[in-house]
Order: C-alpha cells, then structure tokens, then sequence
C-alpha cells in the first residue's frame, strides 16, 4: 500500500513536471502555432534542394513553427498542384516558387490571401504578386535571377581574359520562363563583354539526370572548336561539364566554366581548376528566410522583405573556407 | 552473335506466305543505326568523324545498355520491370557509402549488385508469388527504393574523386587498348544475356512464359520459380549498371536514373522485341540503346536545336515500332492495305 501510493505521487509529479514543462516550452517560441507550406523544389535530398530543405527546418525549429516540405521535381505545374493543396489546409503561410510564373498563380494567391494567409516566395521570383500583397508578407528571398546570370558570366570573363569575338555556350533551361531568366543573363553578360554566344536548351531528360549532358556537351565542343567559354545555372549539370571537358580532351583553364551552387562535385571541378567560378545562390538562406517572413508578418505585421541571397560567385580559396559545411549540405 | 530472333510457339506460316522477314531478325535496326551514323557524318564530319564522341558514347551508354539488356529478358517474359531507376539511386548509395565511408569499394560494389538483387527477388515474389501484375508492383516498389535512397543517403551527394587511380576504377572505368572498358563490360553482359536467352533453358522458358503462362505451367515449367529468377537477375543488372555510373562519374546523386526510364525500355521496343512477349532480340536492344544514347548528342551536333530532341526520338521510336510490326507480321499490313483500299 505505501509503495504503491508512492509510486503513484511520484507519477502525478512527475506528470505535473511534464505537463507544466510542455506548456511553458512552446511559449517562448515566436512562431509557436503557425504551420507553414514549403515549396523546396526538387526532390528529397538532391543538392539543389538539401540545403534550402536544413535551412527551412533549423528556422522552423528555433521559431515553433510546423513545417510541411513539399517537392515539386521542379516541374511548374506540380508547383501550382501543391499550392492549392496548401490552401486546402488552411495553414498560416506558405512559400511558393516563381517558376510557373504571375500568371498561373495569381487566381490562387488571391484566394490564400483572403484567407489571411501570409504567402511568400523564394528562389525564383514572382514580381507582380509581391508588389500586389508586399503589405501582407509577400517577399522574396532568392537571387535576383538577370544580376545572377551576369555576375557569373562577369566572373567567367575575368577569370578566362575572355576578349571580344570569343565563343560562347549557355547551356541553360531556356524553356521555363522565369527561371530561364539566370541563363539569359548570362548571355547577356557574355554578350557586354563582346562574345558571340549560343544557346542551347537542358531538355527534360538532362534535367531529371545530368550525367546524360556528357555526351551532348562533348558533341557541342567538337563541332565548335573555337569554344572558350561555357556557361549553365543549374546546378547539377554544373558538376558534370569537367566531365565532359575531360572526354573531349580538354585541360582545365582551355574552356572556362561558369556554373552555380555547390555540388560536391562542382567543388571537385572548381578545385581542379576546370570550373573557374560557381554562383553561390547560398540555398540555407533560402530555407531559412522565408519561414522567419512567416513569424515577423504573423506575430508583428511587418512587410514582405527582399533578400538577394546570392552574394557572389566562389572561386577555389573561398570553397576551402566553406567545404566542411558544403559537404553536410548547408550550401 | 547471331541476330536471329529466337520465338516459340507460333503456328507456322501458311506456305504461300514468305519467310524472308522472319529470319531477318534485328537487321532493319542494324541497318537504322548505320543509317543515323551516316547521316550524323554528313550533317557534322567535324564531331562524327573523330574519336572524342565516339569515346564519350562508350562512356555513358553502357549503364543504359545494361538495363536494357536486362529488360529484354523481361519483357521476354511477358513482364515490365519500372524499378530500375530506384535501384540505381540505391545501388549506387550502397557503393558510394562503402567507398567513400568504409574505403571499401570491393566490398561497395557487392553491395550495389546485392541490393538490387534484394529489390528483385521482393518484386519477383510478389509478381509471381501473389499474382499482382508487375506494372503497378514495379510502380510501387520504385516509389519505396527511391524513398529508401534518399532516407539512407540523408539526401547527401558523394563526391568520389578519391577513386581515381585505384583498381576498381581502371578495372571498370579506365581504358583498354583506348576503349573505355565500361563499353566492354556491355558487350560482356550482352553475350550473356544472349547466351542466356538463345542457348540456355532459363531463356527458353522465359519464351515459353512471354508467349503463354498457362501453356507454359502445363508444360511442366514452374512459372513462379523462372520469374523470380527473372527479376532477381533484373535487380542484379541494374544494381551492376548503377555501379558502372556511379564510378565512372566518380559522383552519386540521390535522384541518378531518373532519367533513364523512358529511354532503356524505349531501346528494347525500337529493338523489335514484342512488347507483348515471346519473342526478343538482345542484339535489336543493343543496337536501340546505341541509337536512343546518341540521339540528344547527334541532334545538338547538328545544329538543330534542342528543343526538336523528344520530337525526333519519338519520330525515330514510331518509326522503328512500325517497321518491326511490318516486317514481324506482314500479313496483318496487308489486311489493312485491304481494309484502306476498300473504304476508297
């Protein structure tokens, strides 16, 4: 009898403790409550969308706030899909990315800001919704896509001594919209610079799986033997254009290679000299930023803030500095 | 290697019928990997004419070629296999993780083989065992390696560079006699699988079972036991060609593969194995997945522009699909000349 009346005091004070801890804990937390929506991009863990994902969840974490991952295989329509299955659930924010553009998603921000839902995006811009709802949380935290192209294509330009009248290759995703606005501005630095420059379409295929640009690039720098530059801003086809300069037999430094993100095996290429510079979209600010929008609009009514997060390109001496936090994806 | 196509079962051909196409085998896609060869040299002797793409080719076909060769054994079988591209991200995990983790890339690339060979015999027992047809098996257990793939990596990418040198690249990376050796692993594991198809009992069961189960079971032949088997080595050639990617890219992303679904099994069927089984032909898929792997990089080289790419593959895929039902089955193309020639 006694052991057991002390078995069960000891229970209720222990459950006291824990109930009263519980409650007290998520106080303290700013964005205790909220839930939000967020769009990473790819697929589960690939090196575009690993660092956005640890930087979303370390904010969602440190603020309170529940986090859902949505992922899209970076296709548009699949973004607009899981937009509306947000909205559906009626949490208090959600991120969006740009690429199916102003259009496609108006109609369905309207309607999630009605619901008083704080909408952001991140990554790819939507300029025409941010100007609308910037009063209701709508920012933008992500390269500014043109000024992202042109600073690697002037990085390229330095570190290659590229002189006007050299050939050029953007390998971009030129068929999606917005987001071929990266590419775009890397032709048009290259353009500035005064090369001649040619453009060529990532297809769907060499989307899903890089390692297939190989041959397509090792074609290209074959049939133009005056190539001295090549410039992509994707991010995993960037680890692979050594590869291909490789098999067509080129040295590092023969071809310049401008790239983006940090893949480690862009890391790899950038060490070996044959990629000279790698635009650096710094993707954890991108996960991270936009789940505190969702926290400072909710909880204080601030505005919708704008943050270019890609500072600049890497080049070997600054990867050194970085590499041990590259590799544990916080890139 | 002969390119007979090796069928069984069919009721022979009424004798005024000719026979000239039936011994014609993979010949027509022979003739149409040349042909696109032919026409790459005339649009682009600077690129065709030369070694590098050609050596770039024999680097980055054969993980393609390997799966293809081992689809072919299934649809063989009357069976389809879409868990390919989950057992590469898997596969080549377990190698990436035992090599640059373990520094034990032997011990990796067992590993890759296993596991896909793991993921196989699980489809082949729920295929075979339970009766539930293997598309939507396939479909399902792709969705779950893939998760599994990204779970076990954490979503992290391996750089491998600490390969280069080593035995096991030059062993199945590196060059023989200026051919990338990845080129002569394919062939060897074409030779087997013709072997295995054209002059071993597994094979000719496989045939028996494409062109009928039930015929097959009466026969004596145990249906469940071959197909397991059947996936088993599916499983294993995949985890094989995942291997081949993985350490000739000397890299392992979570998402590697996923481009090449459409593109292996578009190289069996352009090849001219039946897509409704019994019949196959290893050196057809051999030379469809020469073409399917040289069509991006033959389009570019010719100045057209990216964007025709999939237009031009599909064209080509028809196109071969037409010409092996017509030669494979002349008879149903005059039924319908007579059918067109009647409504006029």
């Amino acid at each position: 009898m006694k052991l057991r009346m002390s078995f069960a005091s000891a229970a209720a004070i222990a459950a006291a403790l824990f109930c009263g801890t519980a409650a007290a804990a998520p106080q303290h937390k700013l964005g205790a409550g909220l839930t939000m929506y967020f769009q990473m991009g790819g697929s589960p863990g690939d090196a575009s969308t690993l660092p956005r994902e640890l930087g979303a969840k370390a904010a969602a974490k440190a603020l309170g706030v529940r986090l859902i991952s949505q992922y899209s295989d970076w296709q548009p329509e699949k973004m607009i899909e899981q937009f509306r299955q947000a909205i559906a659930a009626g949490p208090q924010c959600a991120e969006i990315m740009g690429h199916p553009g102003n259009a496609a998603f108006a109609p369905l921000v309207s309607k999630a800001e009605a619901q008083g839902m704080v909408v952001t995006a991140g990554n790819v811009p939507l300029p025409k919704l941010e100007a609308k709802y910037r009063t209701n949380g709508f920012g933008y935290v992500g390269t500014y896509l043109v000024q992202g192209g042109e600073t690697t294509a002037a990085a390229m330009v330095k570190a290659g001594h590229l002189k006007p009248g050299d050939e050029a290759l953007e390998y971009g995703v030129f068929a999606e919209g917005i987001r071929g606005e990266s590419d775009e501005g890397l032709v048009m630095g290259l353009k500035k610079a005064g090369l001649k420059v040619y453009k060529l379409n990532i297809s769907n295929a060499v989307n899903a799986d890089p390692a297939l640009s190989v041959p397509i690039l090792v074609a290209f720098i074959e049939r133009h033997p005056k190539l001295k530059a090549i410039g992509t801003q994707q991010g995993l086809v960037t680890s692979f254009i050594p590869k291909a300069l490789q098999e067509a037999g080129k040295k590092p430094g023969q071809i310049v290679v401008g790239g983006i993100d940090l893949a480690p095996t862009t890391i790899a290429g950038v060490k070996s000299g044959y990629i000279a510079a790698t635009l650096n979209q710094q993707l954890y600010m991108q996960g991270f930023l936009p789940v505190v929008q969702c926290v400072l609009t909710k909880r204080f009514d601030l505005e919708g803030m704008n943050v270019n997060t890609a500072a600049g390109t890497d080049d070997k001496a600054l990867l050194d500095k970085i590499e041990p936090l590259i590799k544990k994806g916080y890139y | 290697m002969s390119g007979s196509d090796v069928s069984t079962g069919r009721p022979a051909a009424p004798k005024s019928s000719p026979r000239w196409h039936a011994h014609l085998g993979a010949v027509p896609i022979i003739v149409v990997f040349f042909a696109l060869i032919g026409i790459y040299i005339g649009f682009a002797p600077e690129v065709f004419l030369r070694w590098p793409i050609y050596n770039s080719f024999l680097v980055t076909i054969p993980p393609m070629l390997v799966l293809s060769l081992g689809l072919t054994l299934v649809i063989a079988a009357g069976e389809i296999d879409l868990s390919f591209p989950a057992v590469i991200a898997l596969s080549g995990f377990l190698f990436a993780f035992c090599a640059d983790k373990l520094h034990m890339p032997w011990l990796g690339l067992v590993a890759a083989i296993g596991g896909g060979a793991l993921v196989g015999v699980i489809n082949g027992w729920l295929v075979a065992a339970l009766g539930i047809p293997s598309i939507i098996i396939t479909i399902g257990t792709s969705f779950f390696w893939s998760g599994v793939a990204t779970v076990l990596s954490g979503g992290l990418s391996y750089a491998l560079n600490d390969l280069t040198g080593t035995v096991i690249a030059r062993v199945f990376s590196g060059t023989l006699l200026g051919v990338p050796v990845e080129a002569l692993w394919a062939v060897a594991v074409a030779a087997l699988i013709w072997a295995i198809l054209n002059r071993h009992r597994f094979g000719e069961h496989l045939l028996f079972i494409g062109d009928s189960r039930e015929v097959a079971r009466v026969v004596g032949i145990n249906t469940v036991r071959e197909r397991i088997k059947l996936f088993t080595l599916m499983g294993a050639l995949a985890g094989f060609a995942s291997f081949l990617m993985t350490v000739a890219n000397l890299s392992y992303f979570s998402t590697q593969g996923q481009g090449l679904l459409l593109s292996a099994l578009a190289a069996v069927f352009i090849g001219g194995s039946s897509v409704f089984g019994g019949s196959a032909t290893v050196v057809g898929s051999f030379f469809g997945a020469m073409i399917i792997g040289m069509l991006d990089a033959g389009i570019v080289a010719t100045g057209v522009s990216g964007f025709w790419v999939e237009v031009i593959v599909g064209l080509v895929f028809v196109a071969a699909v037409v010409l092996h039902t017509g030669l494979g089955d002349p008879a149903r193309v005059k039924a319908l000349q007579r059918r067109l020639m009647q409504r006029e």
